[in-house]
């Protein structure tokens, strides 16, 4: 037993510990090249990463459908290797792709995994029933699962999770492919998981916004390796701070901005950019600033520091080029000189 | 490994194909065409040209075994495609996802294709009567009749999901099922008694598995002499067995 900072007891052994986890496909390809992370009890923790970079084999080894070429692994400390069937009693896994049987009703698909989780039959219905209200599908139980909508599979994933009561829920790329309502949803129901009744969620994603909306830690993968590993907020706070643009109704005179607001990181005629620490906070700063030197404003943008930044930075890549924008690079630069 | 557990999961599984036939039979019921024909068209011609040596029986009472046979090796011999289609789909991963035994797919799966082949037998039965084909009905006979459909579907169903496990590509499946039927069909007494066939034959006829099992539901069906049942159900129950447990230690390998 430990004490915490609060003083309350505490059971102090990682939800999961991995160390040198490794997993080499056929033809050499190391898709998890020695990893090690814990997973702190109760907490949401992210893989984070581009395509490839070796999430799902790492979920893949913890729920143990791969083996792993090498490292350790415990859930709880037990040794996931030696007693797969025990850690799969308390794990819950949603995989990448939708994997319900759609031949079946939703009702059924969680009778059969509880059943193959050897739930007890006094508590099945309750607990199927629990799930199916929990992830808002009780009014379309006995449907079959082919006329499900993608976000209501989703969903039918998590709640067929659900039914083995895991002490852990392994969640590969849950919003897939799910239009931006389903997703929220289905973010909601994470959390609320995770808030009510504290199953320790592990969650990989290739959106650095699901990311930082959801994660208490995040670790960057990149190539099979663990990049970088924090809260999302220490990771920003690494790569500089937001950039505030203002632009101007006229061509600006030459102005220096006090310290205390940012820097000015590029001033093009009527559009000037400011790298703050916190850009809500700069902005009001910023316009009593341009109105005791009688500029006028036109408007105002923040660009708020992001994860993809904090990618580009320890990866060495970008996570997406869609997620390009001009701006962000002039910050990268600017970061990168002011050091 | 905790044998209830294991057992529970093998029924789970037969259960859950069980409610997708139940939700839509059409393939139980187009998998009666085939039979149907050859008992119609096959069997009704070749009964009134009399051209093959059946003994005391008519022709179509001669085949009727034999298909019945014939369509649940149909039915087992591409059992493996259905694991292949399931891992690829992701639902097996899944199912494999719980505590369950992995090696318990393999008997669920196996327990499966027997219900299949219990529902087959029943609408032959059925087509047999209908047509007026002589059977015995004796009820051990038949009870006789179900268990050696049961261990055969479960026997080549087991076969076909060890060779999927190293296969692991349906293609490959549906390719080795279709080399397979044919020449186990052909070279058995299923359409023709072993004495018309070329001598090469006939000693292919005797290691083929599909003759012992036409034999034994022929006995109890037509002949109703049985010196041959115990040896062939011993021998399909030796098989089941082995199979049954060799696919249930090799199935991880395609689930790789
Ligand atoms: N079954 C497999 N056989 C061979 N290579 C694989 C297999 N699964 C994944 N890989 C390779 O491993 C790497 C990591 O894949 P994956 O774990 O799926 O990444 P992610 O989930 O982050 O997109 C990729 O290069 C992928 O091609
Ligand atoms: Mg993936």
């Amino acid at each position: 037993m430990n004490l915490d900072s609060d003083g309350v007891s505490i059971l102090d052994v990682p939800a999961i510990e991995a160390h040198n986890l490794t997993k080499v496909y056929r033809d050499n390809i190391r898709a998890v090249d020695g990893i090690s992370f814990s997973v702190k009890q109760g907490e949401i923790f992210g893989l984070l990463g581009p395509n490839g970079a070796g999430k799902t084999t790492t979920i893949k080894m913890i729920i143990t459908l791969t083996k792993a070429t090498s490292g350790t692994l415990h859930a709880f400390g037990i040794d996931v290797f030696k007693s797969p069937e025990t850690a799969r009693g308390m794990l819950g896994y949603v995989p990448q792709s939708i994997s319900v049987d759609t031949d079946l009703t939703a009702y059924e698909n969680l009778l059969i995994f509880s059943k193959l989780s050897y739930v007890s039959k006094k508590e099945r219905n309750t607990r199927i029933n629990d799930a199916l209200e929990y992830m808002d599908l009780s009014s379309r139980a006995n449907d079959l699962v082919k006329r499900y909508s993608g976000g209501m599979m989703r969903r039918l994933e998590i709640a067929q999770a659900l039914v083995n009561r895991p002490k852990i829920l392994l969640l590969d790329e849950p919003s897939i492919g799910l239009d931006p309502s389903s997703k929220k949803q289905v973010w909601e129901n994470i959390k609320q998981l995770n808030h009510e009744f504290g199953v320790t969620i592990l969650i990989t994603t290739h959106d650095m916004s699901e990311a930082d909306e959801l994660c208490d830690r995040i670790a960057i993968m990149s190539e099979g390796k663990i990049a970088v590993l924090g809260t999302p907020v220490d990771l920003k706070r690494n790569v500089g701070g937001d950039i505030v643009t203002v632009n101007l109704f006229s061509t600006s005179p030459a102005i220096s901005l006090p310290k205390e607001i940012g820097h000015i990181i590029h001033n093009n005629e009527k559009s000037i950019q400011i790298l703050t620490t916190n850009g809500e906070e700069a902005i009001p700063l910023i316009a009593d600033f341009f109105r005791s030197h009688e500029i006028r404003i036109e408007s105002i943008s923040i660009n708020k520091a992001n994860l993809d930044d904090v990618f580009m930075k320890y990866a060495k890549r970008r996570l997406g080029d869609e997620m390009y924008k001009a701006t962000r690079n002039m910050r990268r630069d600017f970061v990168r000189h002011a050091r | 490994m905790n044998i209830k557990k294991f057992l529970i999961s093998s029924i789970t599984i037969a259960e859950m194909e069980a409610r997708k036939l139940r939700h839509d039979p059409t393939e139980l019921w187009t998998r009666i065409i085939q039979p149907a024909l050859w008992l119609l068209v096959f069997g009704e011609t070749f009964n009134t040209i009399k051209a093959m040596p059946t003994g005391n029986f008519s022709y179509i009472q001669f085949i009727t075994p034999g298909i019945l046979a014939q369509s649940v090796l149909f039915i087992s011999i591409f059992y493996g495609i259905t694991v292949v289609w399931e891992k690829d789909v992701g639902i097996l991963t899944k199912l494999l996802s719980t505590p369950s035994p992995r090696s318990s797919i393999v008997l669920g799966k196996s327990l499966a294709a027997s219900l299949r082949g219990i529902f087959q037998a029943m609408m032959i039965f059925a087509l047999a009567l209908l047509l007026g084909v002589k059977i015995r009905l004796d009820l051990l006979d038949i009870v006789g009749v179900f268990a050696v459909v049961v261990l055969f579907a479960m026997c080549f169903s087991s076969f076909s999901m060890f060779l999927a496990s190293y296969m692991k590509t349906r293609d490959r499946m549906m390719g080795i099922g279709q080399a397979l039927t044919m020449p186990l069909f052909f070279a058995s007494n299923a359409i023709y008694p072993i004495s018309v066939m070329p001598v090469w034959l006939q000693y292919v006829s005797i290691v083929n598995p599909l003759s012992y099992v036409v034999d034994a539901i022929r006995s109890m069906l037509l002949t109703g002499s049985y010196g041959n049942l115990l040896i062939d159900i011993l021998a399909l129950l030796f098989s089941t067995i082995v199979f049954v447990t060799l696919a249930s230690t090799t199935i991880k390998k395609l689930l790789e």
